[in-house]
């Protein structure tokens, strides 16, 4: 490199072909030409090594933890939201189930009341039909004992009735059979 | 002299003369502003790496951004084979952006405004490429001088066209970032020298210029580092992948 350029030094010193440095462009003046490939290269080198030996490892290990910072992030995010999903669908199923369980105890529930309430139904119809017949049977038992003391009290008053107008004394039986005969027709 | 404005172009050493074989090396104000940029550029990556946060501070983001950058242009222009060359691919765009940075500096040196200094990176790449491509590809690198489908009759012309095509690789990749810079920077002082002489009645109006320049020439400096690295790119590609 340095040769070709002194070469080419050499031969436009030689030549004197160009002579603009002193035309008014010090970029053409040949002088420090080399000086300048030579620090040129020198200043190059050894910021092309710190860069290649130092910096560009440097940043691009920062730009990979980062990025595979990024990516742990990410991988844990979505195990995190699998995690969420499966807890999510957990909670969903335990709900239905919870759901279908409540409607099992509903359901029964109402069965058994209804059982409940058609037992008591029934029980209490019993119980009711019961009570009437004893309430009936103790209005028939009324009925004749009412019936006989009519009869009593009818005797009483007819045997009176006749001894107030007869001013004597019936055999009671007749006038007793008397009133049943009576009674009995009217019954009838 | 000071109104001159081809004036800071001027080389001039700095400290002892230093002759080898008698030819000069001594250190020069070119020299400094490359050491210059150089530490500058440490500073800005020792800074962008000092952290190793997951959520970077200013300069780490800084630095990442450039690394984003310069892999993502790599990745497009040459493919995944150029990945060895990332190291140089960002020292070269860091170096030359940084000089011609230091270079908007009033006062200071723009190292890329000389010719032999664009040029020695032109010619390093282009040698280098074209060992490179004859490394991989052997003598089917000449392939690159022949287009696929080109009629038979055209093939002589094509083939002249594609070999001087070829060869003025360097020439332009160097003339354009000299020329780019070179002529910023005569812009700016030639317009700084009217705001003086022009004084305080039409001074105005060349400053008015001189400050929209800057603006330019800062987008200038970036452009032109951007566009040498990925003529780099570009020329890689042709050496990794031979298309034609």
């Amino acid at each position: 490199m340095i040769k070709i350029i002194s070469l080419t030094t050499s031969l436009l010193l030689t030549l004197k072909t160009v002579n603009a440095a002193e035309a008014g462009m010090p970029q053409l003046d040949p002088t420090y030409w080399v000086s300048q490939v030579f620090w040129l290269t020198i200043i190059f080198s050894a910021i092309y090594f710190l860069i290649a030996k130092i910096f560009v490892p440097k940043i691009k290990g920062n730009i990979d933890s980062r990025e595979s910072q990024i990516r742990k992030d990410i991988d844990e995010a979505n195990s995190l939201k699998e995690e969420a999903d499966k807890k999510l669908q957990k909670y969903n199923s335990l709900i239905d189930e919870a759901k279908l369980e409540a409607r099992k105890i509903l359901s029964e529930g109402r069965k058994k009341i209804n059982e409940d309430i058609q037992s008591k139904k029934e029980q209490i119809e019993k119980d009711i039909q019961k009570e009437t017949l004893e309430a009936s049977k103790e209005i028939e038992k009324f009925k004749i004992n009412s019936l006989n003391k009519v009869n009593i009290i009818s005797e009483e008053i007819i045997s009176e009735i006749i001894q107030d107008i007869f001013k004597e004394d019936l055999n009671k039986n007749s006038i007793k059979a008397t009133v049943s005969e009576v009674m009995k027709e009217r019954r009838n | 002299m000071a109104t001159n404005p081809m004036h800071q172009f001027n080389v001039y050493k700095i400290g002892p003369e230093i002759k080898i074989n008698g030819i000069d090396l001594s250190f020069t104000n070119a020299s400094l502003f490359m050491l210059i940029s150089a530490i500058s550029i440490s500073i800005f990556l020792i800074l962008g790496t000092k952290d190793k946060k997951i959520i970077p501070g200013k300069f780490q983001l800084l630095s990442e951004m450039l690394y984003n950058f310069i892999s993502k242009m790599i990745n497009d222009t040459a493919g995944k084979k150029a990945k060895p060359y990332f190291p140089f691919i960002f020292s070269l765009f860091i170096f030359v952006l940084f000089c011609n940075m230091v270079g908007m500096l009033p006062y200071s040196f723009t190292v890329t405004s000389h010719i032999i200094v664009t040029l020695a990176f032109a010619m390093f790449i282009f040698i280098g490429v074209t060992i490179l491509g004859f490394v991989i590809h052997g003598f089917k690198y000449l392939k690159i001088f022949v287009p696929s489908g080109v009629p038979v009759v055209l093939l002589p012309i094509i083939m002249i066209i594609e070999i001087i095509s070829y060869l003025s690789r360097p020439v332009s990749l160097s003339v354009r970032l000299f020329a780019n810079m070179m002529a910023g920077h005569t812009m700016l002082k030639v317009f700084g020298g009217f705001v003086i002489s022009l004084g305080l009645v039409a001074g105005w109006l060349p400053l008015t210029f001189s400050v929209a320049l800057t603006g330019l020439e800062i987008l200038v400096a970036f452009l032109q580092a951007y566009v040498f690295a990925i003529l780099t790119c570009i020329y890689l590609n042709d050496a990794l992948n031979l298309h034609h």
